[in-house]
């Protein structure tokens, strides 16, 4: 082989007493696409945040094309050719896409130039096709499409290596080929990418070769073809995994929540669905298919113009969210970062913040240790990785935050339970973790709305499906006759 | 619904509102005091304008990127009274070497703010409250509580106010209002078409995300408020050159004007939002009160600060309320092109 562009030699990282890195060592070569793997909080994130300049590391050295080289700060990376696209999308809300896409450029000039801007970012989403009007506002667009605008604005480099953090967690399987594509693209003109994901089918899709760290450590590096999903999750777990969890069939109970024509003007049309108590109905559908909207009308975050709720056979009409919980609702927002989390606030404090009344004694004063208990339950089921449950939420790594998410909302107990992403950026192992915990709600009554876009985990965990394209219900297909193709035929409009 | 989305901004419907809002006072005003409707009731409130807004769009640099300046005020008096002093002992010094020499000033004033809050890590808000009090008691301390007067200054600088850039009739545009003007266009296109400016947005809009994408926030700050204190000693000059007698309290006060009229003018207080248009409207509202609340007999001077106040409120009010919907509103209309083309 050739000379390694970027080496990472025995990199270790500390933060407090967490040892996020320790002795991490890997090389990236000329035109390999380089997969990352690793449970949550393995440290991934980590290195790539060494690598961009982001945080300093403790020992070891960055050496590129051959040269001891210190990255202070994420410019001087992409003056390097390093660019990445992190974890949790960074966008500013107040600048348009196109702005976004370049506002991090040192090069393009001593002026702006509106048009050119307009039409090589316009350009460049066509590459991705992905139809987003450049122009428009970056305020409210779906984490989907923060997650292509992350995309457009890394390709827009001139990069010689590229870093991607879970770009595909919330992208469904078209956007995700197109994203392949390119990086297939660039690869054959010689860039070196590397990328982390938690699915491993797109791994194997894509990877020349695989590392995987464990704890902040290196395990191993072998040449794709040498590894299967099965060694490669044995080398992150250290043991070996039980296979894909599939919801258990039940006869279901009586109808909870049925939603007739409800439609919302350019939004989505005319949607029609049941949920039983013990069902989990899955929505499927491509990046724009408005699956979210029609979870945010449901629980009063937007207003439906046309159609009619019914809950427990009671007509309804929510409102605002406080509405929808008292009704026995619970929404698991995808966009965790902006509005799942108050990060600077301790686990366990996160976890309770919406039940907090039910841990007030009769004084009305809180009383910790049943709320450290319950977060501490929490964690064990979950398994969210960190020393104690009194740090706070944004020192975890992003697939813990997740897991802080879900538990927060796990514990209000609802009886419909409206699920959007819900295992975004979480390992296989916490993966099966969650849907067996899925499983066990249903198997308790909880009506389950499931949001998702693994197809994998959509098939295996619902009873009814419903696939929505640009805001239409194309089909509602049953656990029996729904297929990984019937859906994505549906998805993408094609009527067999 | 969509194309009207597309050309009109949720802002520019601030500013529409504004510019209602200026002829409403003016009309009311105009009902309530006699003669009012006269060329020297606008001249006047012109004058006015352009000495504020030339430190309200220094202050638009620094909110832009989420900062404040509340030392502006002690700023235009410090240089207020220290270049009419150099020019008291030096008679001969030339019109531009004085306004540079003001601006350098001022400048030097905003980048020692801008190096503790960029290097300090100083939050901008108790920096700048820290200076405001100590750059006025450095020109009380280095004044020898002496004034300067009209009188010793040279000619030109006293006339200077009365220098007309052009008349039609009555209606007579003054020099330093079209100097004020050029200024608002300069930095609203520095803000539109240089990287520098949009970068001002970025970090406002997302601090977090601007650092790291490699903005150069740090400095970004120091630059900010640097200008923003050259141009507050622009306004020092201004200021001496209209009122001739400066006392050490000069322009005392001026930062809650300012600041009003920033977020009356739609500057959002926590970054990423504004422009120097609307910060020049909101300094016409605040000037047309101003000046007009002096000559309407039934409101004492104590309530015209009270009223100022009340009308930041009701701007920050009206921003987070009404903005935020009409945003929201914009928004979904953007996410509906985020489709996937087959
Ligand atoms: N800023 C921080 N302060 C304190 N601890 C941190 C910080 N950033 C990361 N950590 C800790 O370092 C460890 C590694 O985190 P990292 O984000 O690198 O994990 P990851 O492999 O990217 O996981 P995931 O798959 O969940 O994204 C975790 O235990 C995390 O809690
Ligand atoms: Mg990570």
């Amino acid at each position: 082989m050739t000379e390694p562009i970027l080496e990472m030699r025995g990199i270790s990282k500390r933060f407090g007493t967490t040892q996020a890195l320790a002795d991490v060592s890997l090389a990236l070569y000329p035109g390999e696409i380089h997969a990352l793997l690793g449970e949550n909080g393995a440290g991934k994130s980590t290195l790539i945040k060494v690598m961009t300049g982001i945080h300093r590391p403790d020992q070891g050295e960055v050496w590129l094309n051959g040269r001891s080289i210190t990255i202070n700060n994420p410019l001087e990376a992409q003056r390097h050719g390093i660019a990445a696209i992190h974890q949790e999308p960074m966008i500013f809300p107040d600048l348009n896409v196109a702005e976004n896409i370049f506002i991090g450029h040192g090069n393009r000039g001593s002026i702006v130039r509106w048009r050119q801007m307009y039409r090589e970012a316009a350009d460049i989403l066509a590459r991705l096709d992905v139809k987003l009007d450049v122009r428009s506002s970056a305020r409210g667009l779906t984490l989907a499409a923060q997650q292509v605008v992350e995309i457009a604005k890394a390709l827009s480099l001139d990069v010689r290596v590229l870093i991607m953090d879970e770009p595909t967690a919330s992208l469904s399987a078209h956007e995700v080929d197109q994203l392949f594509k390119l990086a297939k693209t660039l690869k054959a003109n010689g860039v070196s990418i590397l990328f982390i994901s938690h699915r491993m089918e797109e791994v194997f899709s894509i990877a020349d070769r695989v590392t995987v760290l464990r704890d902040g450590r290196f395990v191993s590096t072998h040449p794709a073809s040498e590894v299967t999903p099965e060694s490669a999750i044995r080398d992150m777990v250290g043991r070996h995994m039980d296979d894909f969890f599939a919801k258990t069939d039940k006869e279901p109970g009586d109808l909870l929540l049925s939603v007739r024509g409800l439609s919302k003007d350019n939004v989505f049309h005319d949607i029609n669905f049941d949920v039983r108590a013990g069902e989990v109905v899955g929505f499927a559908g491509l990046v724009g298919s408005r699956r979210t909207d029609v979870a945010l009308a449901l629980f009063g975050i937007e207003t439906a113009d046309a159609g009619s709720v019914t809950l427990n056979g009671q007509p309804v009409t929510i409102r605002t969210p406080q509405q929808a919980v008292k009704l026995g609702l619970a929404y698991v927002t995808e966009d965790r970062r902006q509005l799942g989390l108050t990060m600077p606030m301790s686990i366990t404090t996160n976890i309770t913040l919406p039940t907090l009344h039910q841990y007030a004694n009769r004084f009305g004063l809180v009383q910790q240790r049943a709320e450290r208990q319950t977060a501490e339950t929490f964690q064990q089921r979950l398994s969210i990785r960190t020393p104690d449950v009194d740090r706070p939420a944004g020192t975890l790594s992003g697939g813990n935050q997740q897991k802080v998410v879900l538990s927060k909302w796990l514990n209000t107990q609802p009886r419909l339970l409206i699920l959007d992403e819900p295992t975004r950026g979480i390992d296989v192992g916490a993966k099966a973790e969650v849907h067996q915990i899925i499983d066990e709600l249903a198997q308790q009554g909880m009506g389950i709305i499931m949001i998702s876009s693994d197809l994998p985990e959509v098939l295996a965990m619902s009873d009814r499906i419903v696939v929505m394209r640009e805001g239409r219900q194309m089909a509602t297909l049953n656990r029996s006759e729904a297929t990984q193709e019937r859906v994505m035929a549906a998805a993408m409009g094609q009527t067999k | 619904m969509n194309s009207i989305r597309r050309t009109i901004r949720p802002e520019q419907i601030r500013e529409f509102i504004l510019v209602l809002l200026i002829f409403a006072a003016i009309l009311f005003f105009g009902s309530q005091i006699e003669n009012y409707y006269q060329p020297r009731t606008f001249t006047r409130i012109a004058s006015s304008v352009a000495i504020l807004v030339v430190v309200a769009v220094g202050q638009t640099l620094v909110v832009l990127m989420r900062n404040i300046d509340l030392s502006v005020g002690s700023i235009v008096g410090f240089t207020a009274y220290f270049v009419g002093r150099a020019i008291v002992n030096n008679p001969e010094l030339s019109p531009l070497s004085i306004v540079l020499l003001a601006m350098l000033m001022g400048g030097i004033l905003g980048l020692v703010n801008g190096i503790i809050i960029a290097y300090g890590r100083v939050p901008a808000i108790i920096t700048t409250l820290g200076t405001l009090a100590i750059y006025r008691s450095l020109l009380v301390q280095f004044s020898d509580a002496q004034t300067i007067i009209t009188s010793a200054l040279p000619e030109w600088l006293v006339n200077l106010p009365q220098v007309n850039a052009f008349a039609i009739g009555e209606w007579e545009l003054k020099l330093i209002v079209l100097i004020a003007l050029v200024i608002v266009v300069i930095f609203q296109l520095v803000v539109t078409y240089l990287p520098w400016g949009r970068r001002l947005y970025a970090i406002g809009s997302n601090p977090d995300a601007a650092a790291m994408s490699g903005l150069p926030v740090t400095r970004m700050t120091v630059s900010a408020y640097t200008l923003c204190g050259a141009l507050s000693g622009l306004a020092g000059f201004l200021f001496l050159a209209r009122f001739g007698n400066i006392t050490v309290v000069a322009a005392q006060g001026m930062e809650l004007q300012v600041v009003a009229a920033v977020v009356v003018g739609g500057i959002n207080i926590f970054g990423g939002t504004g422009s120097m248009f609307g910060a020049l409207l909101g300094t016409v509202l605040i000037a047309t009160l101003e000046q007009s609340l002096l000559r309407w007999r039934i409101v004492s001077e104590f309530w015209r600060d009270a009223l100022l106040g009340l009308l930041i409120l009701l701007a920050v009010a009206t921003d987070s309320v009404i903005l935020s919907r009409l945003r929201a509103f914009w928004a979904r209309g953007g996410v509906e092109q985020v489709q996937i083309e087959n």
